[in-house]
């Protein structure tokens, strides 16, 4: 068995809508078009649901950047465009007193074909984190106790 | 959860599409260190027969209590592995399926090692979330074997009779007080070319005469209560005004005259109506948002007409909406109309031709047409900051859909009925996209129209004729087929072919907590995987209600909202997924955040109990009512609620996953 060559690029989660993201995210692999592979997706239901601290917990062990790849005010949930808006600007206020920078959380709005729009935030993210590095580095500047963070 | 995971592992080399990129027998071998993992396999097609008895003998033989599976994507498969792990005598929902083909291989062809990396990770957050799987069972409702179809158009029509004939009650209602929507103000309808009104009263003449259906005209949906299964729906009826035995004298009496709007307003009728000849019910009915009040004389009697409200109750199973559409009106201007009399909707033009059957020239106001315009994707296709929003700030950027192959439908009937007419189409793009719509085009290039294309960012424009001008109105056009010339066309009429918008039903949305795209039409869940349906259980779209739709797209988008309402009470039982809400006991004190947060009326409410002599307050959830998107879960303090199947800790787990550092596992490798 080969032995992997197991590149250390900074990692890009992405919660991805069922109704939106990931099944726009399928959509670019039926298109057969090539992303950086530091890319993890996750299905979600509605990004509603997260708190704040969900994200900064997430920067935490190691994620790097993250995409919420949510329906917009298209979404078949009524709380879904407003909410998540308002998760993304308590999100920010978290990792600004992290000293996290805030580049590395983005929403997007992504449909199920949404493939260009698809490649486009993925392509931003990675090209942002290659330039701002990993977030331990920001973390470790900033080391104050998250406050009301869950375990 | 009280046993210990035992998690099995498949990674599916998916007949080399996943295989050819990514080292599945690499992954396997590195999710066999995973701690909980009892078995990890690759398989050539996980799918086959093999492949699924292969996880069905793990499961059986070696205890497996989780299964996790990476191969196509979720959408795919998922519900075929849910029946396998049911076959093997477990709980569905202790699977966790990972789309390693459109998410990994396909999409990171060139770096074989980032994509075999990225499926270790994902698989290792699968096994993550499957350690922290519980058993779920699928919510089970009793279920009200009748449905409410709301809109008496074609799809509402349709709806109606293709759910009675399964044998389901159904209660139609409509708010005006005759059947038939939009489609009984056309003449006749494409491809065919049958006239729409045979078409209409064969359909409702079914309807009517079905012992399943029960009609409800001039009623409105005022409240609407519960869940799937189980709605409590109040409706507010009009009466009808007249009589059988008093109709046509009060018709007759009637001195009250009003715009048509079955015309378009190219008529006027009285405020005792009928819109047409042979519509249904075949009793008039007094218009009472016209209706003035003035008492009307029959027989040296004068009498006042009253509207006697009536509000009742019904249950139903499930609900679909048929609202239809509502043409759009251009504003004043708007290419000259409502300003230049010779400026008219496609439309008005449709009813004009119907009033006047047989004619030996088109005529319009008493005069002539000898050159006539028609001006495609009015009120449609418009763009943000160069068209001129609606009142409410609306630009309706979408194509309608049905204009282009409508408008050509009229040019063919124009052109056979009138010879030796002028006709010019003004068009941004033919789309004329259905199963003989093409014919129209072609029809209309070989019969001498003109066609002459301008783009969205320089529309026509449309101006009165100087006096003593040989026709009354020019149109002015830059037209990108001849290097953009600019045209001057003098006509006696123009034909705007207006798109389709969506119906002012803010009531009902709110009522039934259903969702609007950001072009206003009412939202399916998703198109490919869930059309028809709501994110609101048992509640259905049929037609245009849900966007532009021709009547043959209509009918189909009726009959499958049908079969959705016969699949979900066809049984007396509704089963939900389990993906909802609920309440960890021991942890909610009843703060409340989480019913202040959730948007869906009844989903979730605090209840007092007596516990140990003691009163608890808590957090109830009706699962039936809750979507599951936990809106609820981001803000309890306490965390103790969540959605079953997909809980915050799941997350958390997987995200550590994914942010694990592999190298020492792929050197155990």
């Amino acid at each position: 068995m080969t032995k992997l060559n197991i590149s250390n690029e900074p990692k890009i989660l992405i919660l991805a809508t069922l109704a939106g993201g990931y099944a726009g995210a399928d959509s670019t692999g039926q298109s057969h078009v090539d992303y950086p592979a530091n890319t993890y997706i996750l299905p979600v239901m509605c990004p509603v649901m997260f708190p704040p601290e969900f994200f900064i917990r997430a920067y935490e062990r190691g994620i790097d950047g993250i995409i919420l790849m949510y329906s917009g005010t298209d979404s078949p949930y009524k709380v879904e465009a407003e909410g998540t808006a308002k998760l993304i600007n308590a999100t920010y206020a978290l990792m600004k007193e992290r000293g996290i920078d805030t580049r590395r959380l983005r929403l997007a709005a992504i449909c199920t074909v949404c493939v260009k729009p698809f490649l486009k935030e993925v392509n931003n993210m990675h090209n942002l984190l290659k330039g701002i590095g990993f977030v331990k580095s920001e973390l470790k500047s900033h080391p104050a106790p998250l406050q009301g963070a869950k375990s | 959860m009280s046993e210990k995971p035992k998690i099995a592992v498949y990674t599916c080399y998916c007949g080399g599409n996943i295989s050819h990129t990514v080292k599945c027998e690499q992954v396997a071998k590195l999710l066999a260190e995973q701690p909980d993992v009892v078995v990890s396999r690759t398989n050539m097609s996980l799918c086959s027969d093999a492949g699924q008895s292969q996880i069905e003998e793990d499961i059986r033989e070696l205890g497996v209590n989780r299964v996790v599976i990476g191969a196509c994507a979720p959408s795919l498969h998922e519900q075929t592995f849910r029946k396998t792990v049911i076959r093997a005598g477990l709980n569905p929902y202790l699977y966790h399926h990972i789309g390693l083909r459109e998410q990994d291989s396909w999409v990171h062809t060139c770096d074989a090692d980032g994509a075999t990396c990225k499926a270790v990770r994902l698989m290792a957050a699968g096994v993550a979330k499957a350690r922290l799987l519980d058993p779920l069972e699928p919510i089970q409702l009793e279920a009200e074997k009748r449905a409410l179809v709301i809109g008496g158009g074609v799809a509402g029509l349709r709806a109606a009779l293709d759910i009675a004939d399964q044998g389901l009650k159904v209660v139609l209602v409509e708010k005006t007080p005759f059947l038939g929507g939009r489609m009984a103000q056309l003449d006749t309808v494409f491809p065919t070319g049958e006239e729409a009104h045979i078409l209409l009263a064969d359909l409702i003449d079914k309807v009517v005469n079905h012992d399943k259906i029960t009609i409800f005209t001039q009623t409105e949906v005022t409240k609407v209560s519960g869940y799937v299964g189980n709605y409590g729906i109040q409706l507010t009826q009009h009466s009808r005004g007249v009589s059988a035995e008093n109709a046509k004298a009060l018709q007759d009496a009637c001195q009250q005259m009003v715009a048509d709007e079955f015309n378009y307003g190219l008529t006027e009728r009285k405020v005792i109506y009928q819109p047409y000849h042979g519509c249904y019910p075949p009793l008039p009915a007094v218009d009472w948002e016209h209706y003035n009040g003035e008492p009307i004389n029959i027989n040296g009697k004068s009498e006042i007409l009253k509207d006697e409200i009536q509000q009742f109750e019904l249950s139903a199973g499930a609900v679909v909406v048929a609202t239809g559409f509502d043409p759009y009106v251009p504003r004043e201007g708007e290419y000259g109309y409502s300003e230049l009399p010779q400026v008219v909707t496609l439309p008005q033009l449709i009813r004009h031709m119907a009033l006047n059957p047989g004619a030996k020239s088109l005529e319009w106001q008493g005069h002539k047409v000898r050159d006539i315009v028609l001006i495609h994707c009015v009120g449609s296709r418009e763009i943000e900051g160069i068209d001129e929003p609606q009142e409410d700030g609306q630009v309706n950027n979408y194509c309608s859909r049905v204009c282009c192959t409508a408008t050509l439908h009229m040019i063919e009937e124009l052109r056979e009925n009138f010879p030796k007419l002028n006709i010019y189409d003004l068009y941004q793009d033919i789309r004329t996209y259905g199963r003989g719509h093409e014919d129209y085009y072609i029809n209309a290039l070989d019969n001498g129209t003109r066609f002459v294309r301008y783009h969205g960012e320089e529309k026509p424009k449309v101006f009165a004729a100087p006096k003593g001008d040989t026709h009354p109105v020019l149109v002015h056009v830059t037209d990108a087929l001849t290097y953009n010339q600019e045209l001057e066309i003098p006509v006696d009429l123009v034909v705007l072919a207006t798109g389709m918008q969506p119906r002012q039903i803010d009531d009902l949305v709110k009522m039934l907590k259903v969702s609007r795209g950001n072009d206003r039409f009412l939202l399916e869940v998703h198109p490919k995987l869930r059309p028809v349906e709501t994110a609101v259980n048992g509640v259905i779209l049929a037609g245009t209600a849900q966007g532009p739709m021709n009547i043959q797209e209509s009918i189909s988008a009726a009959s499958a909202a049908a079969a959705k309402v016969i699949s979900l009470l066809g049984s007396g039982q509704v089963e939900l997924q389990p993906f909802v809400a609920a309440v960890d006991p021991e942890k909610c004190n009843g703060t409340g955040a989480c019913v202040e947060a959730c948007e869906y009326e009844d989903a979730i409410a605090l209840e007092t109990f007596v516990e140990d002599g003691k009163e608890v307050t808590r957090a109830v959830v009706t699962p039936a009512n809750c979507t599951g998107c936990g809106a609820c879960v981001a803000v309890c303090p306490n965390r103790a609620i969540d959605v079953q199947g997909w809980t915050l800790a799941q997350y958390e787990a997987m995200v550590d996953a994914i942010a694990m550092d592999i190298v020492d596992l792929v050197e155990a490798g």
